[in-house]
């Protein structure tokens, strides 16, 4: 049986009147990624600033490793790496010494250290830049120096709050890349995120937060299976009316149409055959057609779902 | 721990442009231009007091009060050598013919219009001879009486012009420390204070509401009480070091005479840097904007240096007449004090009074600050 690595139970922090955590609870297995999604401002920052005793809350309870996290709780905090959403390192200090200084603040063995530096630098990438100045760095890279400061120590749970905002796609890939081989070697990992297809790619499970509340919580599968009876169709339409996008609505569970482009975008919400009544509709009125196309829910659709708006609102 | 920490900050701080330009760079930059300003007043040793060598001229053709001045400023006393050394010539030409040929620095022309002063530059020499005249003109009245009524009290006279000589009195004062050196003892003061920038950004990089760097910092599990003191140790070692140079460089290369010795004025100016430094940590644990955090050490800096007689050395005895209090509690006025006592007067009772009080704020913004900095959760971050 997994065990709780983590347990936040009904956490509140407001700011005066802003409830920015709202009755919020999320429980962390030993070997998970769990993804925390939601927009820009819904709590999710405030939430990992909470469970690291870095933020007072108003009401709830924090454990991790089963014991309660506190600002003083140096057992606990020896065991977690935390990647920062902004950059945190020394600009004085080249790479090296950056990973060095930090990884020391965990690891007083000065032959383990050293050696855990360079392991965490080769995993990152950036062995060829140890002699670099942070600001000598591209973004990319002084992301991953951020990340080889905060896991260098090799932690039993890493949070990454949002590692890879204004990263360019190849060194997201690469982070991406590299904490799916962290959890391989045995770290759970915390990940927020506000791009989901980030979170649908890591992920074992996932909980979508918004407004400060956990508003779903579970598998990337298990959510959008909830989707499941819905069925998105899209078709290359050049000539498209409002007279066609009427007779279209007027198809049994057809409940919204959205134009993209020369493509309208037809969402079902159960029924079967969707597809072929979509096309007959379509044939029989003698409108011309391209390329046709069913597409399964994604977390966005079970965003757009629970809340009523798109993630990257 | 305490160690890395330590040394980490040092590399840090020893590697930030900002830091060495204004805590290294700026306060020789600034002894320099004090020197080119007034070094001339004050360079000399004052164990090796210069004697001015001036040419005399008497075109009235009888006896002069200012010629018996002048003759009674050549006599050395026991604790003092001879003001001048005086050379009497009988034409203006001659007079000028040996400051020509650097026999005498400048000669006096006494004529029935007055008495002219020739000089070749200005200087030391220079304000010697203007202010021996200025003196003479002022006690002249006095000193013809008596030399006509009781010649016999002619030297006491003397002794009058000669005691209220100011150049003399300022030069000569108490263990021969010029009221000019206050401007550098100012200026240490200064880069003394210097140092609250470094611990301010020290302390940046250990509180989470400050910078991400603190963040991390405090979701480690080292001691963040034991991190900041060994931040304190690196920034006062740095400032002592920095001081230190000042030092070196006025005394040693602008030969300005410091009036102590050299390892006694660099300890005070450690309990300086500690001092700068716990102030800046006391600044830092009640401010929490970046922004601010600059400006106020900077503001905090330049206004105790101001009171202390940076820009105009008698502001302090100004303050003092006024607010007394105020000297007492700027850091800047008391490290002045503190060196200029110790300079002119020993190590008086005066001298430990500024030690200790310097030696109570230190300890007392620490407790404040460790009280407020403490390990803790933030209401906001």
């Amino acid at each position: 049986m997994n065990t709780n690595i983590v347990a936040i139970d009904n956490l509140v922090k407001r700011y005066g009147e802003n409830v920015a955590v709202d009755h919020f609870s999320l429980h962390v297995q030993e070997g998970e990624i769990l993804g925390l999604l939601g927009p820009n401002g819904s709590g999710k920052t405030t939430t990992i600033n909470c469970l690291l005793s870095l933020l007072q809350y108003d009401k709830g309870t924090v454990t991790i490793f089963d014991k309660e996290m506190q600002p003083e709780a140096y057992d606990i905090k020896s065991q977690i790496g935390v990647v920062m959403q902004n950059v945190a390192v020394i600009d004085t200090l080249n790479v090296y010494e950056n990973v060095d200084f930090f990884c020391g603040l965990y690891i007083r063995d000065k032959k383990l250290r050293k050696q855990y530096v360079e392991e965490a630098l080769e995993f990152t990438g950036l062995t060829e830049y140890k002699k670099y100045k942070p600001k000598k760095l591209s973004g990319g890279l002084l992301r991953r120096l951020n990340i080889a400061c905060g896991i260098a120590h090799k932690p039993k749970l890493i949070i990454f709050d949002e590692p890879t905002v204004a990263v360019d796609p190849q060194s997201r890939n690469a982070i991406l890349e590299g904490i799916k081989k962290m959890n391989r070697d045995g770290a759970t990992i915390i990940y927020t995120s506000h791009y989901m297809e980030e979170v649908e790619d890591l992920c074992t499970r996932v909980v979508i937060m918004d407004h400060g509340k956990n508003i779903a919580n579970g598998t990337t599968t298990e959510l959008k299976s909830s989707l499941m009876n819905r069925e998105t169709i899209r078709i290359n339409l050049p000539n498209k009316s409002e007279d066609i996008i009427k007779g279209l609505k007027e198809i049994n569970h057809v409940y919204k149409i959205k134009e993209d482009g020369d493509d309208l975008v037809i969402k079902c919400d159960g029924g079967e055959h969707n597809l072929v009544h979509v096309l007959s509709y379509l044939t029989d009125n003698n409108i011309p057609f391209g390329h046709v196309s069913t597409e399964l829910p994604t977390l966005n659709d079970v965003f757009l779902e629970i809340t009523g708006k798109e993630l990257r609102d | 721990m305490f160690g890395r920490i330590f040394l980490y900050n040092f590399k840090a701080i020893i590697r930030n442009k900002y830091m060495v330009g204004w805590n290294f760079l700026f306060p020789i930059v600034l002894a320099t231009v004090f020197y080119l300003g007034f070094g001339n007043l004050i360079k000399d040793d004052p164990d090796n007091f210069d004697t001015t060598e001036v040419g005399y001229v008497n075109t009235n053709q009888e006896d002069s009060s200012f010629e018996t001045v002048l003759e009674e400023l050549t006599k050395a006393t026991d604790d003092n050598v001879a003001v001048l050394s005086l050379h009497k010539y009988d034409s203006k030409e001659k007079a000028l013919k040996a400051m020509t040929s650097e026999d005498v620095f400048g000669f006096y022309v006494e004529s029935s219009d007055g008495i002219e002063t020739i000089v070749p530059k200005n200087g030391y020499h220079a304000t010697i001879m203007n202010q021996i005249v200025r003196e003479y003109e002022n006690k002249k009245g006095v000193i013809e009486s008596i030399a006509a009524d009781h010649p016999e009290n002619i030297e006491k006279a003397m002794d009058m012009v000669t005691e209220n000589l100011s150049v003399m009195s300022e030069y000569d004062f108490g263990n021969n420390t010029s009221p000019y050196v206050q401007y550098f003892f100012a200026l240490i003061a200064m880069s003394s204070l210097f140092s609250s920038w470094i611990s301010t950004a020290i302390l940046e990089g250990l509180c989470a509401n400050m910078t991400e760097q603190g963040k991390r910092f405090e979701c480690s599990p080292t001691s963040k009480l034991m991190a900041i003191v060994s931040g304190i140790c690196s920034a006062i070692v740095l400032q002592a070091i920095s001081n230190a140079v000042v030092v070196v460089y006025v005394q040693k290369i602008l030969k300005i005479n410091l009036g102590a010795p050299i390892w006694n004025i660099i300890l005070i100016t450690t309990l300086g840097s500690a001092l700068g430094v716990s102030a800046g940590v006391l600044i830092g644990s009640f401010i929490k904007n970046q922004h601010l955090l600059i400006v106020v050490p900077l503001c905090f800096t330049m206004i105790c240096s101001f009171f202390s007689g940076l820009m105009w050395h008698q502001i302090k005895q100004y303050v003092e007449t006024i607010c007394p209090i105020f000297n007492r509690l700027n850091p800047a006025a008391l490290l002045v004090d503190c060196l200029y006592t110790r300079a002119t007067y020993g190590k008086t009772t005066m001298y430990y009074q500024d030690i200790t009080i310097m030696s109570c704020m230190v300890v007392g913004c620490l407790i404040i600050s460790a009280f407020l900095l403490r390990r803790r959760k933030y209401v906001s971050l």
